[in-house]
């Protein structure tokens, strides 16, 4: 470190290299120094070495120094403070540091380099150091509000020693430090005023209450309160509160700096924002005030030279107005110090371009160039250093100045232009434009120069041209245009070249602005950039400032010509020291100033006219029908003079740069304010025109003494600076001009150097103000600019709403309306609906009342019907006790009944025993009669006979009552028991009847069955004899020689050999028949009834005999009838057969069932029998008869059935008798059997129907036995 | 009969008018339904009214005999007989008595025959005599009368056997009454027949030993016999007599006794409804309406 501090140290001088690359390797290597490094040494070098050599990069390192050396940086300059000789740099260099506005530098206000400050303030005597100091002050005063605390009366103090100073004058410094001093505290006064007034007021009242102050009050500080307004703190605030730190935490630096300038009613110093600035009120007063203002100070004319000096040229547009204002307070007060002011202003203006390249060329290259100028500047002449700057100063800084050259050397341009429009356009153009300018001008001025505003307004082109050129003056007074042309050659070449630059440099202007638009820091940096290009450039910024001025004034033409008069009477008084424009004769001037080119009249008119036409040109349309002429030339300057020629407010001048960011950023918005301006100020131009001419003509004598601010006063004293510097540079040698500076200064010019160097800082230290002040503003630009770009934003966003709210308030129009119709069809609906409603309500209504009214007809017949009911109950009971009676009569009646029978028969007992008591009187008298005839032994033995015999006679009648209910109840048994016999008697019958029809019905059936047995029979029968046939025939066959044995049955078998097959069969046929009628004689036999087993073992043994022999079986046969004979008389004693059965259960047999069954079976069995009998007996005796005529006729034959007995027989017997002769002989056997089989057979038939019978009564007798016992008796008793 | 509740009181104007047989099936049905058939009732309502025809086999079965009157055994009855024509049948079959090809008629009489055990062994058979001849007759009558064969054989043997016991007695009596009631007729014609000598050899054994089978078409004879079965043979000889006034002219004409024979033997069939008409009437007009006890 230790090491390394001196090469740092050493490094150095190094700065001032002109290798670029070296510088920045150098910068770079000292930044990174005291980035690393804590320590104050290579500071105090920097700071050491800047003193020593007023270093611009050295300047820029520190004035850019980073925090923790903040504090080396203010305690070192705080130590330079203390000795006397580094005062100034190190003011310079704390100037340059403030303005920087380091993040730290709030700081300031605790370190004892602001009270060394203030100490200097108060203390020093150098008015250069003052100056200085207090710029540096102002400046820093809105960094540190809250410090103004304990400062605030050092402050005040130090104000007011300048003011005095100002006044008083006690150091004998030059007018032109006073000059600079009053801008300074005329700066100092605004930013107390705007940031404490109420302690400020109170300490102006506490200050200039005394006595000896009064003088300075009235000449420096009542001026300046004029420019102010009423603070609105002084009726709001009170001291504490404007103190309080809080107020200004709000605040940003450039806020409290616009503040100030809001309360101030200086067009310089004031801005224009929120209404403050309302132009025409603001602008009146000013126009009012000036005369008092400039006649009062001097220093206007400094301040206005401050404006026009670094645009020499330039100024000249600018001059219409504030020349008039200003001239005639520097006139009058300071006609004297004309001459050196103006070759102060020379030497300043010089110095100032030397200054200003001395101290520019921190940023850029040309101004590092411009570094070298300034020491030779200083001593060289303004001449010199003017053709350097036109020929020397490489391409930007000449084209800046050349472009500010040529349209603020309007002066020169009255005469010039034509030949540079020509030289850069075709020369048509030219005369066209001026042609076509110049009528209407010139008729305008011929309309104008009747009026003395017009013809004072001549004197102005002169005033100008003598600005640029002192010669040129007389000769346009004299001369036209060919005049000027001729004179200024010199100048020609030079504007012509100026002209091309300045035209590149519009061009340039045209694309910075285009890029400001884009790039705000970027646009910062170019104008700063600028800014320390040139002093030109910042005439330019100035030049812009002033356009908008002039144009202001140009827009005020009325008041523009009526000052230009008194500037006119002023410069030439000034230019040419004429004695005809001395002071006072302003106003006299000016009208003879009229009087006298009233002879030149159309040709000095046409002149001026073309001259003014040309710089108003130049100066970016005065008027609008130049306007378009112009438009080519410079483009971006007409949009600047467009608008700042509209414009008629100083406001408007602060915002000129920006209304073209307007009109780019915000088109909609930047048109509609550019439109309402422009229309606001063409009606202000208007009607000011009208006042300013009455009022020119009017105030003429007084806007002489009108009173100018400071600003302008400096401003014309720069001005007029560079005009005598020109002048006299001009019309002196150079190495002669030292000696005019001595012959102007009147002072030694070692001391005049110095002046005029101090003088030269002095603008510096006031340029550099100004510059952060315009950076102030342009950063609350921006901050407006946002802010109106928000506004726009905001009100496009209105709009849009605007637009959307009408929509919706269509949408809600048509939605009402459909709400209407809704409200309408709603309310219909409604209406109908009540009607419904209202209709149903009443029907509801005459349903109730039906229903009330059928209510109270219910509940009457209820009522009704509870009543009727409550009677019926009361009916009942009665019945009931009617009933109840009833029932008791009736028991009653029945008692009664009872008792009448009772009595009844007591009645009868009655009669009975009175009859008997009656008689037993009749027998008692006669007994009584007999009495005595009988005696009285007899009577009582007839008493008593008579006694028994009653008693007996008594008994008896019971007894035979007794019997008589016997009887009866006997009888009645007899009645029962016969109704019970009659109904058992009928229900016998009725069973006898079932009985006999189930008998007949069995009977039926069994004759049925019997027939098929007999059917049976006769088939087996049939069988037997074929088999009886068929066995024969075998036998017969077989043992044919052996048959002696077989014809055992009788006589007829040995003819059986001889004819074997005819008798066999006839004999078995026989014996069949024989055995067909065994089993009827068995079955009678056993009367059981097993009858068919009985048949075959009667067949069998039929079989058997048959078989064996029918000897055995023919004696059995023969023997047989006799007992078969009996049978056929089965009629007779079948009775007594029966018997045994029927006696004892069948008692009257015969009677009922017997007689049925012989009805039933009388024709077969009775009636049959008795006929077989008969015709047994007919038929042996008609056999006979038979016989006579058919010998052959079979016995047995006619046995069978007698009918067909006879015709049967009758057919088949006379086949084998013819058949067979021989058997006749057995013809007679057969007979025999055939008889008796014949009469075998009706016994067989009776057996069969005995058998019947005897089955018949086997099987009735059980049944009677079983109960019909009864029914044969009661049928017995019925029949 | 007026009485009656169950008859119609429009009947007795019936007959008057001339529809007879109107009211007779519904008394018939009312007696067929009493359920011991009162065999007297009707036998008496068919000598009365002529019987429907749907009707007159059951009426002559039961009337017959060949149903008992209890119709409860009707149907066992009917068995037994069944079986019966069967059993005679399949024995006279087993005995070669008849075969297949034996007419109907014939089988009928050697079934009769054997019940009536006057069957001829086989050997023995000889042509029909006179009585088989009366019975062939009859049997063929009624076999057109009735389709069933058992039926027929069972009706044809109750008739044969109930004819010859009813009026077998009777019968040699009918030539007499008949001439009698001819000689109050027509005693022209008597005395014709007399007088040709014809009258003896009349064809009574046609006439009533066969009950006219084979002498009239059976239309006619079905209610002739209806009087027959129902216990009359006087019809019989008032047919006989009306069949004589009827062809009276015609026998008039006829002199030979042998031509009248054989004209009455096959006397032509067309009147014969008209015939028995009259005849019917004839017999109620001498013999009076049959009450109801006979």
């Amino acid at each position: 470190m230790a090491r390394e501090q001196p090469n740092v140290g050493d490094l150095l001088p190094l700065l001032e290299t002109s290798d670029l690359q070296q510088l920045d390797e150098i910068r770079g290597l000292i930044n990174e120094q005291l980035s690393t490094e804590r320590g104050s040494m290579l500071l105090n070098a920097l700071v050491d070495y800047f003193l020593e050599t007023n270093s611009a990069q050295a300047m820029h390192i520190l004035s850019s120094v980073r925090e923790p050396h903040d504090k080396h940086l203010l305690d070192k300059l705080n130590e330079c403070m203390t000795r006397q000789a580094c005062r100034l740099p190190t003011l310079t260099l704390l100037g340059h540091v403030i303005r920087k506005q380091p993040s730290w530098i709030h700081k300031i206000a605790r370190y004892p380099l602001l009270l060394s400050l203030l100490k200097c303030l108060k203390t020093d005597t150098d008015v250069v150091v003052l100056i200085t100091g207090v710029l540096v002050l102002i400046t820093l005063l809105p960094m540190i509000p809250q410090a103004g605390k304990q400062h605030l009366w050092v402050y005040f103090d130090i104000f007011g020693r300048l003011a005095s100073w100002n006044f008083k004058n006690p150091g004998h410094v030059s007018e032109v430090y006073l000059i600079h001093l009053h801008a300074s505290v005329y700066s100092l006064f605004h930013r107390l005023y705007g940031m404490y007034p109420c302690n400020f007021v109170s300490y102006l009242r506490s200050h200039y209450s005394m006595k000896e102050n009064m003088e300075t009050f009235e000449e420096v500080v009542k001026p300046m309160l004029e420019h102010v307004r009423i603070h609105p703190e002084l009726v709001t605030g009170t001291k504490d509160h404007e103190l309080d730190p809080a107020r200004w935490k709000k605040y940003e630096i450039h806020d409290i700096v616009i503040e100030c300038a809001k309360v101030s009613l200086d067009p310089k110093e004031a801005s224009c924002e929120e209404g403050y600035a309302n132009m025409p009120a603001n602008f009146y007063p000013q126009v009012h005030l000036r005369p008092q203002d400039c006649t009062s100070s001097p220093y206007t004319d400094l301040h206005s030279s401050f404006g026009s000096s670094s645009s020499t040229p330039f100024s000249t547009p600018r001059q219409p107005l504030p020349p008039p204002l200003s001239l005639p307070p520097f006139s009058g007060t300071q006609s004297s110090p004309r001459s050196p002011q103006t070759s102060r202003w020379q030497n300043s203006s010089g110095e100032l371009n030397s200054s200003c390249g001395g101290k520019d060329p921190l940023w850029s290259p040309s101004s590092l160039c411009g570094m070298a100028t300034p020491p030779s500047s200083r001593g060289m002449s303004p001449n010199s250093e003017l053709s350097h700057s036109a020929s020397h100063l490489p391409g930007r800084f000449q084209c800046t100045s050349g472009g500010k050259g040529t349209p603020a050397s309007s002066t020169p341009a009255t005469s010039s232009p034509p030949p540079t429009l020509s030289d850069d356009f075709p020369i048509i153009s030219l005369p066209a434009n001026t042609v076509q300018s110049s009528p209407p001008r010139k008729d305008r001025r011929h309309g104008e120069s009747g009026k003395p505003a017009l013809v004072r307004q001549e004197p102005v082109k002169d005033t100008e041209k003598s600005a640029e050129v002192a010669t040129n003056r007389e000769a346009e007074a004299a001369e036209n245009v060919s005049m000027t042309l001729t004179e200024l050659s010199v100048f020609m070449k030079k504007q012509e070249l100026e002209l091309q630059l300045r035209t590149e440099k519009e061009r340039e202007e045209a694309a910075i602005t285009e890029e400001l638009l884009n790039i705000t820091e970027e646009k910062q940096e170019l104008s700063g950039l600028r800014d320390f290009d040139s002093p030109f450039y910042l005439t330019t910024e100035t030049l812009t400032g002033c356009q908008a001025q002039d144009k202001t004034f140009s827009d005020i033409q009325p008041g523009g010509p009526a000052s230009d008069t008194q500037h006119v009477v002023s410069t030439p008084d000034k230019g040419e020291t004429t004695a005809s424009t001395s002071g006072g004769s302003e106003r006299g001037g000016g009208g003879a100033g009229g009087s006298e080119r009233g002879g030149g009249g159309a040709g000095d008119s046409r002149s001026s006219a073309l001259g003014l036409e040309q710089s108003c040109s130049f100066q970016s349309g005065f008027t609008p029908i130049d306007h378009h002429l112009h438009r080519s030339p410079s483009a971006p300057d007409e949009d600047l003079a467009k608008f700042g020629m509209f414009s008629p407010s100083p406001c408007d001048k602060a915002s000129v740069p920006y209304e073209s960011f307007f009109d780019r950023a915000l088109p909609r918005a930047a048109s509609l304010f550019v439109g309402q301006k422009t229309t606001e100020a063409v009606h202000k131009a208007a009607l000011e025109r009208m006042l300013q001419r009455e009022e020119g003509l009017e105030d003429g004598e007084e806007e002489g003494v009108a009173t100018a601010s400071p600003l302008e006063v400096l401003d014309r004293l720069v001005q007029q600076g560079s005009d005598t510097h020109d002048k006299v540079l001009k019309r002196l040698p150079l190495p002669s001009k030292s000696a005019d500076w001595t012959h102007f200064g009147g002072s030694a010019p070692l001391d005049e150097l110095h002046t005029l160097r101090s003088q030269l800082l002095l603008l510096h230290n006031q340029l550099l103000y100004e510059r952060y002040k315009r950076e102030q503003h342009a950063v609350r630009n921006r901050r407006l600019l946002r802010r109106i770009i928000n506004a726009t934003a905001l009100e496009e966003q209105n709009n849009a709403m605007k637009d959307q709210l009408n929509l919706q308030s269509v949408d809600i129009v048509s939605l009402r309306e459909s709400l209407q119709v809704e409200q309408q069809r709603y309310r219909q609906l409604w209406d109908d609906r009540e009607t419904v409603v209202t209709r149903l309500h009443t029907q509801i209504r005459q349903l109730q009342q039906g229903r009330d009214d059928y209510y109270t007809k219910n509940q009457e017949l209820q009522s009704k019907l509870q009543e009727c009911q409550k009677r019926i109950d009361e009916l009942e009971a009665e019945l009931q006790r009617a009933n109840n009676k009833v029932c008791h009569t009736g028991h009653l009646l029945n008692q009664m009944t009872i008792k009448l029978s009772n009595s009844e028969s007591t009645q009868q007992q009655m009669s009975f025993l009175n009859k008997q008591l009656l008689l037993l009187g009749e027998a008692h008298k006669l007994s009584m009669q007999e009495l005595p005839h009988a005696g009285a032994d007899n009577t009582k033995e007839a008493q008593m006979l008579k006694l028994s015999y009653g008693k007996e006679v008594e008994t008896l009648r019971q007894s035979l009552l007794v019997q008589g209910q016997k009887m009866e109840a006997a009888q009645q048994r007899v009645c029962e028991l016969e109704t019970h016999h009659s109904k058992k008697e009928h229900l016998i019958a009725e069973q006898k009847k079932f009985l006999e029809d189930v008998k007949c019905q069995a009977k039926a059936e069994l004759q049925d069955s019997d027939s098929r047995y007999q059917a049976q029979r006769r088939i087996t029968q049939l069988l037997q004899t074929e088999l009886l046939q068929l066995y024969s025939r075998v036998e017969t066959e077989a043992p044919a020689g052996t048959a002696t044995s077989s014809p055992p049955g009788g006589g007829a078998d040995p003819h059986a050999s001889a004819d074997s097959s005819v008798t066999i069969p006839d004999r078995q046929r026989h014996t069949n028949e024989e055995v067909g009628s065994r089993p009827p004689r068995g079955s009678p036999r056993g009367h059981s009834s097993t009858l068919s087993p009985r048949q075959p073992k009667a067949s069998n043994s039929s079989r058997t005999t048959a078989y064996c022999g029918s000897q055995d079986q023919a004696p059995t046969l023969l023997v047989e009838p006799s007992p078969s004979c009996p049978y056929a008389n089965l009629l007779a004693p079948l009775p007594p057969s029966d018997a045994p059965l029927t006696v004892g259960s069948y008692p009257s047999a015969k009677s009922f069932l017997g007689m049925r069954a012989r009805e039933l079976f009388r024709n077969k069995s009775e009636s049959q029998c008795d006929e077989e009998e008969q015709q047994s007996s007919s038929r042996l005796a008609g056999l006979a008869h038979s016989l006579k005529t058919e010998l052959c006729v079979e016995p047995p034959c006619p046995g069978y059935v007698a009918p067909v007995g006879l015709a049967h027989s009758a057919a088949p017997a006379p086949a084998p008798a013819l058949a067979t002769p021989l058997t006749v002989p057995t013809k007679e056997p057969p007979s025999q059997p055939k008889q008796r089989a014949s009469s075998q057979e009706s016994p067989r038939r009776k057996a069969g129907s005995g058998g019947g019978r005897g089955q018949v009564g086997s099987g009735r007798p059980r049944q009677q036995q079983l109960k019909i016992m009864d029914y044969n008796e009661t049928h017995h008793e019925h029949s | 009969m007026a009485d009656d509740p169950q008859r119609n009181f429009r009947s007795s104007y019936y007959e008057k008018v001339g529809f007879r047989g109107v009211e007779e099936k519904k008394s018939l049905e009312i007696l067929l339904k009493d359920n011991p058939l009162d065999l007297e009732k009707l036998s008496t309502f068919s000598q009365r009214f002529p019987l429907p025809s749907m009707y007159r086999m059951h009426v002559w079965k039961v009337l017959l005999g060949m149903l008992p009157p209890h119709s409860d055994s009707h149907t066992m009855v009917g068995g037994y007989r069944k079986e019966q024509y069967h059993d005679i049948l399949e024995a006279l079959e087993v005995m070669r008595y008849v075969n297949s090809s034996t007419p109907c008629t014939h089988v009928y009489l050697r079934m009769f025959q054997l019940e009536s055990q006057v069957l001829p062994r086989c050997s023995e058979i000889s042509a029909p005599d006179e009585e088989n001849e009366d019975f062939l007759s009859i049997s063929r009558a009624m076999e057109e009368i009735i389709d069933d064969p058992i039926d027929c054989y069972w009706l044809i043997k109750c008739f044969v056997n109930q004819f010859h016991t009813k009026f077998g007695d009777s019968i040699p009596h009918l030539p007499k009454s008949l001439e009698h009631y001819l000689s109050q007729e027509e005693p022209r014609l008597l005395k014709h027949l007399k007088n040709t000598g014809a009258l003896a050899q009349l064809p009574y054994s046609l006439w009533f030993r066969r009950c006219f089978a084979g002498c009239l078409p059976e239309s006619s004879l079905q209610r002739v016999w209806d009087k027959v079965i129902s216990g009359s043979c006087k019809i019989l000889v008032f047919v006989a007599l009306e069949i004589l006034l009827s062809y009276k002219i015609m026998l008039l004409g006829i002199t030979r006794p042998e031509g009248v024979v054989r004209f009455l033997c096959n006397i032509p069939q067309e009147n014969t409804d008209a015939i028995v008409t009259k005849a019917i009437e004839l017999w109620h007009k001498y013999c009076g309406t049959p009450m109801h006890a006979v």
